[in-house]
């Protein structure tokens, strides 16, 4: 077969569908990783159009533009837009496209998913903009604190857009954040061990593995705010036994992490594009990876340092101001480390590296008055004012939009295969530069002066009009350099000129393909010796085509790739993927259906909902498998491996160990703040306790205990040839049994709307039902699987996965009944 | 996996370790504690026991980390765990400094 | 702070343009990581901050409301979007959006809220400090002497935001006898 010959078939079997239908079923990574891009610049545009809007607003003392009505719909969505539906989907949509292709693999290691992420986060973000047009956008500002967007103060259905639509978004973010990190550690070339890892794979491995565990708080406190407003169960009111400052923790405990959620991905296209500017290797990458770990976890504990102005104790604050000082030491090394990589190289002035020098000026001015707002005395005066609007904008313009444009402007020949034709980029980058710097730095400015964040006006006699109208042009300036680079990007995809194949000559895999690139990315897959197999082999490209690597022939229309053993990239199964579907775009708008009847109030069709998307989860998994065994495989240079349905730790195993980790840390923040309630809300304690019950809770703990072991059982009897079903069944019966526990439980919880004991009780208790029905879900799907010849000995991998949900229910079954019970047990 | 868990294991021990003083703190704080031993009121005591715990924990798990038989066949792994573990235990003793130089419930 | 940021901003804008201009950095990689890394990226940020955390945390403690004879205690509610002030020594007596204190006392301003969450600011006086439903958090501050200081809430509260503001009159000693007997208004 010649390269061409490969290429046709590949190209047949990996391509989406044709037409306008193939938008909707497509699951490629490539094609989802640009319409991801594209959808986010799309609301980068609609952010950057609602920045104007407060510019123009400010630019004039007492200014009648927009009445603060509007005003705070307006920088409320700003906020959003940006944070939300702009930085987490650019990460995304780049990490997508580009992962599989740096790691010299075909795809993602769950294309589906991949999908149904991408169509979660446009319905979700459609749900905010038509509240947007209709003017009923949220207004309480973007981090929302009730009591001011509680039931009381905010009873129209703004904040319930806001709860409702960013949570939709974020099970995008989940989705994403389980594909990229099991891709990262699973999917990657043969011989690509953990130290040969493209350094972008390590920041986005890190950034996801900070998605899982920093979004699930917001989630949680996004779920508690809305039950509060919708059915009257208190959490954050004071008078009720709820506290306000339980939301700022949880937001916090998201927000900061977000922060570095944004500027690790930038900080990953900066260690990459960087050094190929300069002609060299990253200096110290052994150093970078650590720094970055490191920084992951720093951020975690920073959340308190929004929160200096609460009234929390001087040592309660001493703890995360000296944290927050210490996060600047790790960035610190990134920094220097790459100014070192400049220094060992020949930097060379082209466009991306333009905005790279962009980054440097602008993120060290943001870092730096970020260590000021660390001093807690400092932050007393600077909270809420015009200085700390003006701080982040520095840390994420500087830290992610200039990196971004570097990382665009770098890889635009890769998304498109053309070269640059029209030289705008460089003026605009100028006009950027310059309006981003006139506009912040005034802020800083008129922020020190004492001008609050988000008022909708200001006096003449404040004697800031002149700064606020400088800040307004500059703000101006940047939009029509923005304006200057999109055109300049559409351009680029309209003009005819053919690029060159890989024009910066870089190092990493992606450029070791044609480009635009094919759907099915390489040939063949390669062999990788070290971590810039293109350097060491120029014509690799040429011999992958030609076949010369893994899995180099297309056999039975089969989407083939492999995976390969964590740490030494050792190859270790074989994967069939799925292939093109609608499944994904339907459960998604299924489970847009369950928000929207839940943000309209049609409660009647909330169950129809929920049902659809167990109808359909349960197809999901079903279409795949097969009846009978398959032997070990050829890969190529006399590698055979099994296929993945074939073993104990498969794809969907590791998935399940992702996504279980972001459930642990959501049910964890759900454990704190009962905690936090107990011991520190005012209006406690609750006027009656929960009476507790031995017989359930020891009914229970035994039904978690049995479908624990159960499952076990089946497992082991499944591989010794053995019938599984005696186990299956138990299983079932346990999940059954905590769930009648955990119902009986919310059923007996006194008065959840009187307080917040009862409140948090009633939730602690659906978890736990929510997860013991999830458990006989599976149980029972694994039954029917069992029934219908769909397992072995052999075909064992679903067992498994459903042992870890069991598992996991068995502990949070057994903790959130002890949570109910103990107390009154103990008294 | 176990490569994974030794990159990440110090940081973690610190997140939860700083999460728990400063929860411990919330305690003191939240419920009067009364007396005194070794000339400290008791409540300052408990915080600096707490930190010194915290701080040892790190430099056990860093010995452990440099230690042959626990270390990591790669050289970058044990590179990065070092670096990680160095993190942890310095994070420790930085951030949790304040028990030692601040009042702590006003 | 502002000029050893900036200081520290031109350190790094200098070593970036020499970059340009060397053809070649000194010494081989290890070197240069001991250099870049380990000087410049680890041992300088940590002395500077190890200052700055120290110096800061000193502040803080010294700002910290400590227990005097001479202190006086107000009150100071926010409602959207009016402040109520009550004083301690004129039990029953309430100002609105005029907070009256005695200049050259320390004064704890006792801080709480009918409705939302609301900040309470003199920049001139102190720092910022919250106004949180269920909570009492208590802020000192002291006016060096007398006269009139201008004050808002620093906290989001919704569509009259921006107009919610308040002053502090300052009097001395007999001035705030007067106040306090109901002679001023």
């Amino acid at each position: 077969m010649n390269a061409l010959e490969r290429h046709r078939k590949l190209t047949a079997i990996w391509a989406s569908e044709p037409g306008w239908r193939g938008w909707f079923s497509t699951v490629n990574h490539t094609d989802l990783g640009r319409m991801f891009l594209v959808t986010a610049f799309f609301f980068f545009i609609i952010g950057g159009l609602l920045a104007m809007l407060i510019r123009a607003q400010l630019a004039t003392p007492q200014s009648a533009f927009a009445g603060p009505e509007i005003y705070n719909q307006i920088f409320t969505m700003h906020g959003t837009i940006m944070m939300f539906l702009f930085a987490i989907p650019t990460f995304e949509g780049l990490a997508i496209y580009l992962l599989p292709k740096l790691l010299g693999t075909r795809d993602l290691a769950f294309p589906r998913l991949t999908a149904y992420g991408f169509w979660c986060y446009v319905f979700g973000g459609t749900m905010l903009l038509v509240a947007m047009v209709l003017g009923i956008a949220p207004d309480g500002g973007w981090f929302m604190y009730p009591p001011l967007s509680g039931p009381l103060y905010s009873p129209g259905i703004n904040t319930d857009f806001w709860l409702i639509g960013i949570t939709f978004v974020e099970i995008s973010a989940i989705a994403a954040a389980v594909e990229i990190t099991v891709s990262i550690l699973k999917y990657r070339a043969p011989g690509m061990s953990l130290d040969k890892m493209p350094i972008f794979a390590w920041y986005a491995l890190i950034t996801a593995l900070m998605i899982l565990t920093g979004f699930p708080p917001l989630i949680l406190g996004s779920i508690l705010l809305e039950v509060e407003r919708a059915f009257g169960l208190p959490f954050f009111q004071a008078e009720l036994g709820g506290d306000s400052l339980l939301w700022q923790h949880l937001f916090w405990l998201f927000g900061h992490p977000e922060v570095y959620i944004i500027f690790l991905p930038a900080a990953g296209v900066i260690s990459t594009v960087l050094p190929v500017m300069c002609r060299t290797t990253l200096l110290g990458y052994g150093w970078i990876v650590a720094a970055a770990v490191s920084l992951a976890f720093l951020s975690f504990g920073l959340w308190v340092h929004h929160m200096f102005t609460t009234g929390i104790p001087h040592m309660g604050l001493a703890f995360f101001s000296a944290a927050s000082t210490l996060v600047a030491v790790p960035t610190g090394v990134q920094i220097f480390a790459w100014i070192g990589t400049i220094w060992k190289g020949r930097p060379e002035l082209r466009l991306p590296m333009l905005h790279i020098l962009g980054f440097f000026a602008t993120f060290v001015i943001g870092g730096l008055t970020g260590v000021m707002v660390a001093v807690v005395p400092f932050d007393w005066q600077a909270h809420d004012t015009a200085f700390i609007t003006a701080h982040l904008h520095y840390v994420l313009f500087g830290g992610f939009v200039f990196p971004i444009f570097a990382g665009v402007y770098y890889w635009l020949p890769h998304f498109t295969g053309r070269r640059r034709f029209f030289h705008l980029g460089e003026l605009a980058f100028a006009l950027v530069f310059i309006g981003f710097h006139v506009t912040f730095l005034a802020m800083h400015w008129v922020g020190l002066l004492g001008q609050r964040r988000r008022i909708p006006t200001y006096a003449p006699e404040d004697g800031w009009t002149a700064i606020n109208l400088i800040s307004s042009v500059g703000s101006f300036v940047l939009a029509i350099g923005i304006g200057m680079i999109l055109i300049d990007v559409i351009l680029h995809a309209l003009t005819a000129a053919r690029g060159r194949r890989n024009p910066w000559r870089a190092g990493t895999l992606e450029w070791a393909m044609i480009t635009p690139p094919p759907a099915y990315n390489l040939a063949s897959l390669p062999h990788v010796t070290s971590r810039e197999p293109l350097t060491q082999e120029p014509d690799l490209a040429v011999r992958l085509a030609r076949g010369e690597g893994y899995l180099a022939t297309p056999r039975h229309g089969w989407r083939e790739t492999l995976t390969v053993d964590v740490a030494s990239g050792r190859p270790d199964m074989h994967v069939l993927y799925p292939t093109n579907t609608l499944l994904p775009i339907i459960m998604s708008a299924v489970t847009g259906v369950f928000f929207l009847s839940l943000l309209l109030k049609f409660y009647w069709t909330v169950p129809l909902a929920v049902a659809g998307v167990a109808y359909l989860a349960w197809r999901w998994v079903w279409v795949l498998g097969r009846k009978e065994d398959l032997d070990a495989l050829p890969m190529g240079h006399g590698i055979t491996l099994l296929n993945a349905a074939m073993t104990d730790h498969s794809p969907g195993w590791w998935g399940t160990v992702f996504l279980l980790t972001a459930n642990a840390t959501f049910f964890g923040s759900l454990l704190f703040g009962f905690a936090f309630l107990w011991t520190v809300a005012p209006g406690w304690p609750p006027p009656a306790w929960f009476v507790a019950s031995p017989v359930e809770l020891g009914f229970g703990i035994l039904g978690a205990a049995l479908g624990c072991f159960a499952i076990g059982h089946a497992i082991v009897v499944n591989r010794r040839n053995g019938s599984p079903l005696p186990g299956l069944v138990l299983t079932l019966a346990g999940a059954l049994a905590v769930a009648v526990a955990c119902a009986a439980m919310m059923a007996r919880t006194p008065s959840p709307e009187a307080h917040a004991y009862g409140a948090t009780l009633f939730v602690l208790g659906s978890y736990g039902l929510f997860h013991a029905v999830l458990g006989a879900l599976m149980a029972s799907f694994l039954i029917a699987r069992v029934l219908q010849g769909f397992t072995s000995p052999m075909r064992r991998a679903e067992f498994t996965i459903v042992g870890l949900w069991v598992g996991y229910l068995s502990v949070v079954g057994t903790l959130v009944l002890l949570a109910g019970h103990l107390p009154g047990l103990a008294s | 996996m176990t490569d994974l868990i030794r990159i990440l294991i110090a940081p973690l021990v610190w997140l939860a370790a700083f999460s728990a003083i400063y929860g411990l703190h919330g305690l003191i704080c939240g419920h009067g504690i009364e007396g005194a031993a070794l000339g400290l009121p008791m409540q300052r005591l408990l915080l600096i026991m707490a930190y010194i715990v915290a701080v040892l924990l790190q430099a056990t798990l860093l010995a452990a980390l440099y230690h042959p038989r626990l270390a990591s066949t790669s050289n970058f792994v044990s590179f990065v765990s070092h670096a990680t573990g160095w993190t942890g235990l310095v994070a420790t003793g930085w951030s949790l400094l304040p028990v030692v130089m601040t009042s702590y419930c006003t | 702070m502002l000029a050893s940021a900036a200081l520290i901003f031109g350190l790094v804008m200098v070593l970036l343009v020499l970059a340009f201009r060397r053809r070649k950095g000194p010494g081989d990689e290890p070197q240069q990581v001991r250099i870049w890394i380990i000087g410049l990226g680890l041992v300088f940020p940590m002395s500077v901050l190890a200052a700055l955390l120290v110096y800061g945390l000193a502040i803080g403690e010294r700002l910290l409301p400590r227990e005097g004879d001479d202190v006086a205690r107000v009150g100071a509610e926010g409602r959207r979007w009016v402040w109520t002030f009550s004083y301690e020594d004129a039990p029953g007596r309430t100002t609105q959006d005029i907070l009256h204190i005695p200049a050259g006392r320390p004064v704890d301003v006792a801080i709480t809220t009918a409705d939302v969450i609301h900040s309470f600011w003199v920049p001139r006086l102190a720092g910022k400090l919250d106004a949180i439903p269920g909570r009492v958090n208590t802020l000192r501050i002291e006016a060096d002497a007398p006269g009139t200081y201008a004050g808002v809430s620093a906290e989001f509260s919704g569509a009259g935001y921006d107009r919610f503001t308040f002053s502090v009159t300052a009097h001395d000693a007999a001035g705030w006898d007067a106040f306090l007997k109901g002679d001023t208004e």
